[in-house]
């Protein structure tokens, strides 16, 4: 039957190169408004969904025109700059039930966002989950720390199961990390997280407290300690668990006492979408900002035919910079070498020299050079894949060498609809 | 209204524009290429794509999540098409911005020829279903399960119409062939 297929595929009457350059935001704006301007009822009979999903918020009806013209606005990213009400994608937070919540204590403020990408090739599950960091005073640096073992495995109490010790070096200094608060949000079960948090190893012993936190009782692992040399005298890591609307929360702090983190629990504060986004700092990416920040990340960077600002993925009402960063760098390179393996499978050495050339010139990209100053994935990558263009391989072991169309893939083309492997082509369309 | 205090109305009406406006950029490609593959012209594929659209925005709550959104717009586009052939007139035109990218930009392929022309050809003679399910799997990329979704039939009913329909295509492509053989050798004969 393959050469049934085979005359099917080649009978296929859409240009899908074309297709795939098709810009869709440009149409989108108006789309948007001749749907919601149709007065006429539907004549099309559609079957019910054998699926239905509660639904959350009543659709209002059309809105004073300015509001609609805001929205789509910020929809179709156009010309016209973002209105004040520059967040109305944090209605996606609020209507999802995602609690809406900041640490109000004196002097803290958010330092990041950062909310886990979704989309059609994500896994399931994947999206609704997030953190949000919290500092006081001066930005909390990352930490290099460097772990050795102590003594032997030993079995975890009432368990067959093995942990070991660590002795920790390089850690910032307590009073450093005390000035960090770590939220974090997912769809998992509070009752599981709390069973695997209880079967953790506990290297200074378990003790668990429940507390107070926004109207609700938190489970508290006051001993979170990772490390043998951590968790002595006001050097106290602890978590709180506590679900809200079907999320599980939780508060991950260094404190130098019970008493301090009861005082951060008490801190958190539910507040409103107006509240919330006025308080994130400028690294963090409102979506509505979303196509600008992507536009001004792309200076200095030669771009593919195919690419569009809309193709690069927003991972949800707000986004760290960072993540904007890696999400342009992966979706402008994987669109590159998409071109670079469709050309070489079909012998355009044009359209292969343009993806090598485009590729070959990363070192003068402004956004590539930050990523690489900060050590950022996928800065590291990037040089080792363009290096091996030009013969289509890498040597991965002294004599073995691999194709590098696999090893782009590890950018994230797939997951982000853009993949460069001809069998993940062939099953999943594209954005 | 209090401080703090949401107006759901509007900001309802807000939230389903942002879901649009990602269901529109998630989907709206493989929506196009599914119209243009089924009717005859930009305009009519585009007044499709706008149709299958308001569908959406008006049962916004439910269109699933993921991948299966794209299935649940095939279903919804497979019978506005159905409509579209019914349709004596003309609906108010959606989308006049689309059809217009579409006519200048998405310019279709040439009409096939070979083995190509032979194909399309036979699937003119197959059953409406069987074609459909034909075209999901080979044009649209669809498994046998996700074809089944769309056409609202059990996935054992999927696989075991496809596997027919393809031995049937194939027979009709053979058919086909051996008539035009057999054409031709009797032209090369009344020639002689």
């Amino acid at each position: 039957m393959r050469e049934v297929e085979a005359a099917l595929a080649a009978a296929d009457p859409v240009d899908r190169d074309r297709l795939d350059q098709f810009d869709l935001g440009a149409t989108e704006a108006e789309l948007l408004a001749d749907i919601e301007g149709e007065q006429s009822a539907s004549p099309f009979q559609i079957e019910t969904s054998r699926r239905r999903r509660p639904r959350r918020l009543a659709l209002a009806a059309v809105g004073a025109a300015a509001a609609i013209a805001t929205a789509i606005a910020i929809l179709a990213g156009g010309a016209s700059e973002p209105p004040s009400r520059a967040y109305g994608a944090e209605l996606v937070r609020f209507a999802e039930s995602t609690p809406l919540l900041l640490l109000e204590g004196p002097g803290w403020r958010v330092e990041d966002v950062y909310e886990a990408p979704h989309g059609p090739y994500w896994p399931r599950g994947s999206s609704g989950e997030g953190s949000m960091e919290f500092v006081t005073g001066k930005p909390v640096p990352d930490e290099t720390i460097h772990s050795t073992q102590v003594g032997k495995p030993q079995h975890i109490q009432g368990s067959s199961a093995l942990y070991m010790k660590f002795r920790e070096k390089g850690m910032l200094p307590p009073a450093v990390r005390q000035r960090k608060v770590e939220l974090r949000w997912s769809r998992r079960s509070l009752a599981s997280e709390l069973e695997y948090a209880h079967e953790a190893p506990h290297l200074h012993g378990q003790h668990w407290v429940r507390l107070p936190v926004l109207g609700t009782t938190a489970d508290v692992d006051t001993r979170a300690e990772w490390f043998v040399n951590q968790g002595g005298r006001s050097n106290r890591q602890m978590t709180a668990y506590w679900s809200e609307d079907g999320y599980l929360l939780e508060l991950k702090a260094a404190v130098p006492d019970l008493a301090a983190f009861e005082e951060r629990l008490a801190w958190l504060t539910k507040v409103d979408s107006q509240a919330w986004l006025g308080a994130m700092p400028p690294q963090v990416v409102k979506a509505a900002d979303h196509d600008a920040a992507v536009r001004e990340m792309l200076r200095g960077i030669p771009l593919p035919e195919s690419f569009s600002p809309s193709r690069v993925p927003t991972a949800g009402i707000t986004t760290s910079r960072d993540q904007v960063q890696t999400a342009v760098i992966g979706t402008v390179s994987c669109l590159w070498f998409r071109q670079w393996g469709e050309a070489r499978r079909s012998g355009d050495r044009a359209r292969a020299g343009e993806a090598e050339r485009a590729m070959s010139t990363y070192e003068r990209w402004p956004l590539y050079r930050k990523l690489d100053r900060a050590s950022r994935y996928p800065a590291e990558l990037i040089p080792e894949l363009v290096a091996a263009m030009p013969s289509g391989h890498y040597e991965w072991r002294p004599g073995k060498r691999r194709r590098i169309l696999p090893q782009v893939e590890a950018l994230g083309c797939a997951r982000e609809g853009i993949p460069v492997l001809p069998w993940k082509q062939r099953r999943q369309s594209e954005r | 209204m209090a401080q703090g205090q949401i107006e759901k109305g509007a900001l309802g009406h807000e939230l389903a524009q942002i879901q649009f406006s990602r269901l529109y950029r998630e989907q709206g490609r493989a929506m196009l290429a599914y119209a243009l593959r089924r009717v005859g012209d930009s305009e009519d594929a585009a007044d499709v794509v706008a149709e299958t659209f308001l569908i959406a925005w008006r049962r916004l709550a439910e269109v699933p999540v993921g991948a299966e959104a794209r299935l649940w717009l095939y279903a919804v586009a497979r019978r506005t098409i159905a409509n579209l052939h019914r349709s004596e007139r003309r609906r108010t035109r959606l989308g006049g911005r689309l059809a217009e990218s579409l006519r200048t930009e998405l310019a279709t392929q040439p009409a096939p020829a070979g083995e190509a022309a032979e194909a399309l050809r036979a699937m003119g003679e197959l059953g409406d279903e069987d074609r459909e399910l034909l075209l999901l799997v080979a044009w649209e990329g669809l498994s046998p399960n996700e074809a089944a979704t769309v056409l609202n039939v059990s996935s054992l009913a999927a696989r075991s119409r496809l596997h027919r329909a393809r031995r049937r295509l194939r027979a009709l492509i053979e058919g086909g062939n051996t008539a035009a053989h057999r054409s031709s050798e009797l032209d090369t004969e009344e020639a002689r």
